[in-house]
């Protein structure tokens, strides 16, 4: 038989694809190389890091904020096997989740390695042997998988990236994080709940540096609470594994050498595209110096019935970004016409406070010479923040100088990643600041935070502060 | 001031609707384009929509049969300030801005008289006309005598001028096909001229009014045409650019309704877009750009399309043709281009060479000349002559009265006149009908041999062509001269062979030799 569209690769590009696929009412397949469904999001990724984060976060409020609101604890301490035990649990119930949502979209699922054998072909290979899949169209969503430095040998034992981070056997006593982005600082934040001394390397001058520069100073103040140690616009040079020790070598920013010892030193430098044993070669397409699949704004191949999507691609290696584009792939087979707003894709850092972000960056408009105005809305100043001791961060919203259109949204804060959503909202409309000063926010809410930082940037009028 | 409503026209022949339920209740505040009521007459069900924001005031029942134009209801306009405006007479002058109407801040008042601009009678046989264009928007402040519109008829584009002065309500739509005598706008006339800067704020207010609350979401920012990203899938679907496309969300964003309605320009468009959501994207793609355009048919090319297919049905035309030497017009023209261009300030052309042959020619053969009516035949004692000439709208044909009694160069002045006010489409009515021979000249651009389509109700039409150097036989020997072939295309029912043959040879003869148009032999 053969499929009307063959998506390789099950992570929430892949299986969202998929679905919308089913959807529209074409005859779909799935392949995934490992045994269960949902990609590095589902099984290595978003979920059991959230699941691990909610757990260490749960400790953390237990052992330095219950006394505060009069809750004492005798005893308390962490058991990681049963964390990693929830965690693992959690996952399976979303994993299944996607095999439910396969069954009923009446897609088929291939378990094994998909490789190209020509334009139309792909062969599976299984536990139990190979099989040849007939297709028309192909969607490629093999993401990424976390990435390097040359000079670094990944035992997976003491020096480790975020797979093996989530399933640790012990909590780690010193922790060296090597790159101070998004997974580095989830990750860090876990561990450092749980009790471990956390140091980060980084070799830019801010933490979470693809980010408006704010929020990278205000994870920082917030994450130094917890005890973390930052080493920024250092340059790391060496990992040794010792055994039980890790030895990592870095220059420092005045060209002397920094030496931290620590037993676990968690690689966090960045993903990279993932499309090793796909048989690229066999029907001519080539990637980029990044490894990335080269499409056109389609999200097509130069093959013309291939399209790729998800971290493979260009853009945010973000599972919502991935999401959108296999929808919008899926569209475009059925002729529909959709298309992805990537200014508008938001940014989440699940550390706490949180971290989200959407549209353009103080720092990038001030390079392409924008007007623009700023107010922001710290949250000491919400009786809601207060409320449950979640004062750190702050709402900092980015205007135009002269229609007041929000051109940027950046919150550090409790529930950031929620609460980004109604920025995500206001900007697809084009609101401008004092739109959304004038709509009523419930009370007492995180967002109201919102609306103040509104006001403050439309006219400078904040109401609490 | 209160405006009336009354019931629409709904469609040729329908003289009469029933009222089937009202919508709004007596006393209800209705906004502008609002459904007050359901009328149906015997083919349809349709709704009546507010013309005005205002309180509404109900002058029929349901269930009564109105006839067209009747009074249904009445919107008292002023009403719709909530209740700040009609009592601000008095205290104008204590806030002048906010007032309604620029009672005070401008000198002109509104009078409370509402009046009906009417499509005129433009001509004899003309029972509907297009609304062309308005050259003025909803709620403007027109003068007197100010156009307003361009109304095109079969025959010719007039311009549509104010009958009073005030604040001027459209009621027809361009485009729209009106019957003479139908209301296409209303002016709520007003007394005195605003001041300077009144026009604007009259403008503003009077929108203010018909808008009623709304006037905060009416105004343009940058978010306007912003489509919504469900309603921008649509659009690219349907291949509308947001351009196109009238937001009604706020501050004119585009909803995802306004997608859905959005129409596609052009029918071809439609079918392209529909094509590929059908097909997916392996159509082999052509080289090369491969639109096709659709418009909509003038009145004016409806009308040319019409009639003259009803000459080919109705008539039996035939042609017949002959060849002129024009050199001794050649010469003459040359001998006296400068002095009769000094003396009458226009060239001396071929045109009124052919006209004077043709009104000879035509004395002698009246029947080329006449025309039918019925079961009668009609001669007339003088030669209207008709001059095609082709505008960027298509074909007109403006008369030359009474060209037996014009001297050379009023022929070519009144042409030169007439031909200048076609391009320009300012020809009445008037001068383009009641000609009793045309004279069509393909030659201008280029036509060697053609048969030309009588012009109807006349009976016959001469066609010129182009002047070519051939070699001819001339006693007994070849020479060169420059040939016009004629063509006279005729009625055969009123006109004989010959007589058409004879008046095209008498043609002929007076072209090739001038001095006998003088001698009139």
């Amino acid at each position: 038989m053969t499929y009307d569209v063959t998506i390789i690769g099950s992570g929430p590009g892949g299986y969202i694809a998929a679905v919308r696929c089913a959807q529209l009412g074409m005859k779909t397949a799935i392949i995934e190389k490992y045994n269960t469904l949902g990609g590095t999001c589902l099984n290595v990724g978003c979920i059991p890091s959230k699941a691990l984060l909610d757990s260490s976060e749960h400790y953390h409020n237990a052992e330095t904020t219950f006394s505060e609101h009069g809750i004492e604890l005798k005893n308390l301490k962490v058991n990681l096997e049963q964390m990693i035990r929830r965690k693992s649990e959690v996952v399976k119930q979303t994993t299944d989740g996607v095999d439910y949502l396969m069954k009923k979209n009446k897609i088929d699922v291939f378990s094994g390695l998909g490789s190209f054998v020509d334009k139309n072909t792909i062969k599976v290979e299984k536990e139990d042997g190979e099989e040849e899949i007939k297709t028309d169209k192909v969607i490629i969503a093999t993401g990424s998988k976390p990435s390097s430095l040359p000079f670094i040998e990944l035992d997976k034992k003491r020096v480790i990236t975020s797979t093996e981070a989530l399933e640790l056997k012990e909590v780690p006593k010193h922790m060296i994080i090597i790159g101070g982005g998004i997974i580095g600082m989830e990750l860090g934040s876990v561990y450092g709940r749980l009790g471990s001394k956390v140091s980060v390397v980084e070799y830019l001058d801010s933490l979470i540096p693809t980010m408006d520069r704010t929020m990278g100073k205000e994870l920082q103040k917030a994450t130094k609470k917890l005890g973390f140690e930052f080493y920024l616009s250092h340059k790391v040079t060496g990992v040794e594994n010792k055994g039980k020790e890790v030895i990592v070598s870095a220059e420092t920013p005045k060209g002397k050498t920094l030496e931290l010892k620590g037993d676990y030193c968690l690689v966090s430098v960045g993903r990279k595209p993932y499309t090793e044993g796909l048989g690229l070669e066999n029907i001519g397409i080539e990637t980029d110096k990044q490894g990335r699949i080269e499409v056109n704004e389609d999200l097509r191949t130069k093959v013309d019935n291939i399209w790729a999507i998800g971290d493979v691609v260009k853009g945010a290696m973000l599972a919502h970004k991935a999401e959108e584009e296999g929808v919008v792939v899926a569209e475009r087979i059925a002729g529909q016409k959709p298309h992805v707003n990537y200014l508008l894709i938001p940014g989440v850092v699940y550390t706490w406070p949180e971290v989200a972000s959407v549209g353009h960056t103080e720092e990038a408009l001030k390079e392409s010479g924008k007007a623009y105005k700023k107010g922001s809305f710290p949250f000491k100043a919400s009786g809601r923040a207060r409320a449950s001791m979640d004062t750190d961060g702050l709402v900092k919203v980015l205007a135009d100088k002269e229609t007041d259109e929000i051109l940027g949204v950046h919150i550090c804060g409790p529930r950031a990643a929620d609460m980004i959503a109604e920025a995500v909202v206001a900007m697809e409309y084009r609101a401008s600041a004092e739109d959304i000063g004038r709509i009523s926010h419930a009370h007492p809410t995180f967002t109201e935070s919102f609306k103040e930082a509104c006001l403050a940037a439309s006219d400078n009028r904040p109401l609490n502060i | 001031m209160s405006l009336e409503i009354k019931v629409p026209q709904v469609g040729e022949s329908i003289t009469e609707v029933t009222l089937a339920s009202w919508v709004k209740k007596n006393g209800d505040y209705v906004e502008m384009d609002e459904i007050i009521c359901e009328l149906e007459s015997d083919k349809a069900t349709f709704e009546l929509n507010a013309e005005a924001a205002g309180v509404l005031s109900i002058k029929a029942e349901e269930g009564d049969t109105l006839e067209i134009g009747q009074l249904i209801a009445e919107i008292d306009t002023d009403s719709s300030q909530n209740g700040s405006g009609s009592s601000s007479g008095g205290d104008s002058s204590e806030s002048p801005k906010e007032e309604f109407g620029g009672d005070s801040s401008s000198e002109a008042k509104p009078t409370g008289e509402v009046l009906e601009m009417k499509i005129p009678s433009v001509g004899e046989s003309i029972t509907e006309v297009t609304i062309g264009s308005w050259l003025k928007k909803d709620g403007d402040f027109v003068e007197m005598d100010e156009e307003i519109a361009e109304i095109e008829t079969d025959k010719a584009t007039q311009e549509f001028p104010a009958e009073a002065q005030g604040i001027l309500r459209l009621v027809a739509s361009e485009g729209d096909v009106v019957e003479v005598g139908a209301v296409i706008a209303k002016i709520e006339v007003m007394e005195g001229k605003p001041s300077s800067n009144g026009s604007s704020e009259e403008k503003a207010t009077s929108e203010d009014a018909s808008a009623g609350t709304q006037t905060s979401e009416s105004k343009e920012t940058y978010a306007t045409g912003h489509a919504s990203p469900a309603a921008s899938k649509i659009l690219s679907e349907k291949g509308v650019s947001s351009a196109d496309v009238q937001g009604t969300g706020r501050d004119g964003r585009i909803t995802k309704e306004d997608a859905a309605n959005a129409q596609v320009k052009s029918v071809a468009k439609e079918t392209q877009t529909s094509r590929s959501q059908v097909q997916t994207p392996a159509i082999p793609v052509q080289p090369g750009s491969r639109n096709s355009n659709r418009e909509k048919m003038t009145n004016l090319r409806k009308t040319i399309s019409r009639r003259l297919v009803a000459v080919k049905n109705e008539t039996a035309m035939l042609t017949t043709f002959n060849e002129v030497n024009m050199k001794p017009i050649m010469d003459i023209r040359k001998k006296y281009k400068e002095s009769f261009k000094e003396k009458y300030e226009v060239g001396l052309g071929f045109m009124s060479f052919f006209t004077k042959a043709v009104c000879v020619a035509l004395k002698e053969w009246p029947s080329v000349n006449g025309m039918i009516d019925e079961n009668e035949l009609v001669y007339y004692d003088y030669c209207d002559v008709s001059i095609a000439v082709s505008t960027p709208k298509g074909l007109v044909t403006p008369v030359v009265r009474n060209a037996e009694g014009l001297g050379f160069h009023q022929i070519e002045s009144e042409i030169i006149r007439l031909a200048t006010k076609a391009r320009d489409g300012k020809l009445s009515i008037d001068e383009m009908t009641g000609g009793t021979f045309t004279i069509t000249n393909g030659g201008i651009f280029g036509s060697m041999l053609s048969t030309p389509i009588i012009n109807p109700p006349q009976s016959a039409i001469l066609g010129m062509h182009n002047i070519v150097e051939r070699p001819m036989a001339q006693n007994g020997e070849v020479v060169v001269l420059p040939i016009m072939y004629v063509a006279l295309s005729y009625d055969h029912r009123i006109v004989d062979g010959r007589e058409s043959v004879s008046f095209l040879v008498r043609v002929k003869e007076l072209l090739e030799d001038p001095s006998r148009l003088l001698l009139e032999v």
